[in-house]
């Protein structure tokens, strides 16, 4: 059987205000904390969605649309960056599982 | 919905609808919230719910064959991995056929969803028919506190009030830190993450490769490379038509060993063993979800305060102690236990702590917290090293050699078992271990 990337991963998944064109993020984070003096950066290494990536100079960058609303790295910050909610039903994005 | 409610339930999952059933056939007036399109359109689990709790709430529910579940359980193993083999521990038994079923396999999205539906019902043959809710669509900002005693919920602009409310909102619990009953932020040092893929098949192969007769199903956990020198473990449920494959993952480990989940998972998926298995299938949804470990340090320090109940993994009430992985029927039971101990606290008039305060008695006294409690020390040997990666490389290698016939004299077992300790443990670690896992498990 195929392995699928991450992307073919997320590409089943059923994200809610698709069509909307903007949406309100349900999770801010202010990547300047991550980005001067985090130890560890866990959020890049655990998001199951890879919201978190660093880039080659090991800078965190945070991207909200394929979250799946997991909650992992609200666990996963101890550094307060990390400031996460629920989506808005109508403005936010977040998921609708199929199966779940 | 401007009166005031008897009890307002924040969440559809299972805790949540347990919670709204028991309090529907107690004839009283409530609100359940959940913040999906439907209830269980959020929630992800492994998963089996085990027990037979579910008979009390839908009694026969096996009768409905298009009831919310996929299979019962009647085939469970426990697997040991290393890199080149697998080595189970397998328990079939018609034992199992006998009703109520003591495990089903359930995907949330349809399972809470047709509980809801049962839910429903029950409102519909109670005294509040037209009084009691179930809303979708609604995100609950707060809770509404009065002198440190919950009055309500705010949702955006509106309002809804009622004299108790039943937090049943995961494990993501913000409103149970926002009530001051969990610490502002918990560590991540005994939280995992749960990675995991619904996998399609034709039914008659699915059933024909598990060994599935009409609606039985199989429950396999692994331990060792499934995870990639990751603490944690993988899983492998039959529904219908689909099987469920998954790990879980420590947070701290896949920091420390700098690695991705979704990558483990692939991994997990090149075993041989698991690539026969899901050959041919198709990948129909991969989710993901943040999941307690069963270490009770990280639970809240209570489970009510004036006007307040916690229950399932907005309490942290999981558990994985090495026999399963039980957190559905937890979250099942202590919904039952908090609803009726507000349909107690109504009989009295009094939903302040004096009432409430029984129900850490009945949670106390009932199986979840007795085997939370008693088995604390299996969940910290399930998570040390020797049982993470030495046990299982130990086990494969004995089974390798037992199990190869050549063509020269054979050793006997037991000088194979001692070579295979020394090659991965010791006997005086192993020693240690037995010692501890008699008393812990």
């Amino acid at each position: 059987m195929k392995l699928l990337s991450l992307p073919e991963r997320l590409g089943l998944v059923s994200y809610r205000n698709q069509a909307k064109s903007e949406i309100k993020p349900h999770i801010i984070v202010d990547t300047d904390i991550c980005n001067s003096g985090c130890p560890h950066k866990c959020t890049t290494w655990v998001c199951p969605a890879n919201c978190y990536t660093m880039d080659d100079e090991g800078l965190v960058h945070f991207q909200v649309e394929d979250c799946i609303e997991c909650g992992t790295c609200m666990y996963a910050c101890d550094q307060g960056a990390v400031d996460w909610n629920y989506p808005d039903p109508e403005i936010g994005r977040g998921v609708t599982w199929n199966f779940g | 919905m401007e009166d005031k409610f008897d009890c307002i339930v924040i969440g559809g999952g299972v805790a949540g609808l347990a919670a709204a059933m028991t309090l529907a056939k107690n004839n009283m007036k409530f609100l359940l919230i959940e913040r999906g399109e439907f209830a269980g359109s959020k929630n992800v689990s492994g998963g089996v719910l085990w027990g037979s709790d579910l008979h009390k709430l839908v009694p026969n529910y096996w009768e409905d064959e298009n009831g919310g579940w996929e299979r019962f359980i009647n085939h469970r193993r426990l697997t040991f991995m290393d890199e080149q083999s697998t080595f189970s521990l397998d328990f079939k038994s018609s034992h199992f056929e006998e009703k109520p079923y003591s495990g089903v396999v359930v995907l949330r999205s349809k399972f809470d969803n047709w509980l809801s539906s049962k839910v429903q019902e029950a409102i519909d043959a109670s005294d509040y028919a037209m009084d009691s809710f179930i809303a979708t669509d609604i995100k609950v900002d707060e809770v509404i506190m009065e002198n440190d005693k919950a009055v309500g919920i705010r949702t955006g602009e509106d309002e809804f009030h009622a004299d108790s409310v039943i937090i049943a909102e995961g494990v993501n619990n913000l409103l149970t830190r926002q009530v001051g009953l969990q610490d502002k932020y918990v560590p991540a040092d005994h939280m995992l993450t749960g990675v995991k893929e619904i996998i399609r098949f034709d039914q008659k192969v699915l059933e024909d490769r598990f060994q599935l007769d009409g609606l039985s199903g199989m429950s396999n956990e692994f331990v060792g490379w499934a995870t990639n020198g990751i603490e944690g473990g993988g899983f492998l449920y039959t529904n219908r038509d689909t099987i469920s494959l998954g790990l879980v993952l420590g947070l701290k480990d896949l920091r420390e060993k700098k690695q991705k989940p979704y990558d483990v998972l692939n991994h997990f998926k090149k075993h041989p063993t698991i690539a026969n298995a899901i050959k041919g299938g198709e990948v129909v949804e991969y989710s993901a979800h943040v999941v307690s470990s069963g270490d009770s340090r990280v639970m809240p320090k209570e489970l009510y305060k004036d006007g307040i109940l916690l229950v399932g993994e907005a309490a942290n009430l999981l558990m994985n102690a090495g026999k399963a992985i039980q957190g559905m029927d937890y979250a099942m039971r202590s919904g039952i236990l908090a609803a009726e101990t507000i349909v107690k606290a109504k009989e009295k008039g009094d939903y302040s702590s004096a009432t409430l305060k029984e129900y850490r008695r009945v949670m106390d006294e009932s199986y979840i917290m007795k085997d939370i409690k008693g088995f604390q020390d299996a969940v910290h040997l399930l998570h040390t090293d020797t049982m993470q990666n030495k046990v299982p490389n130990l086990v494969c290698d004995f089974g390798r050699q037992f199990f190869t016939i050549k063509n020269e004299p054979t050793p006997k077992s037991e000088k194979m078992l001692l070579g295979a300790i020394k090659r991965h443990s010791s006997l005086w670690e192993l020693a240690k271990l037995g010692f501890k896992a008699r008393k812990s498990l």
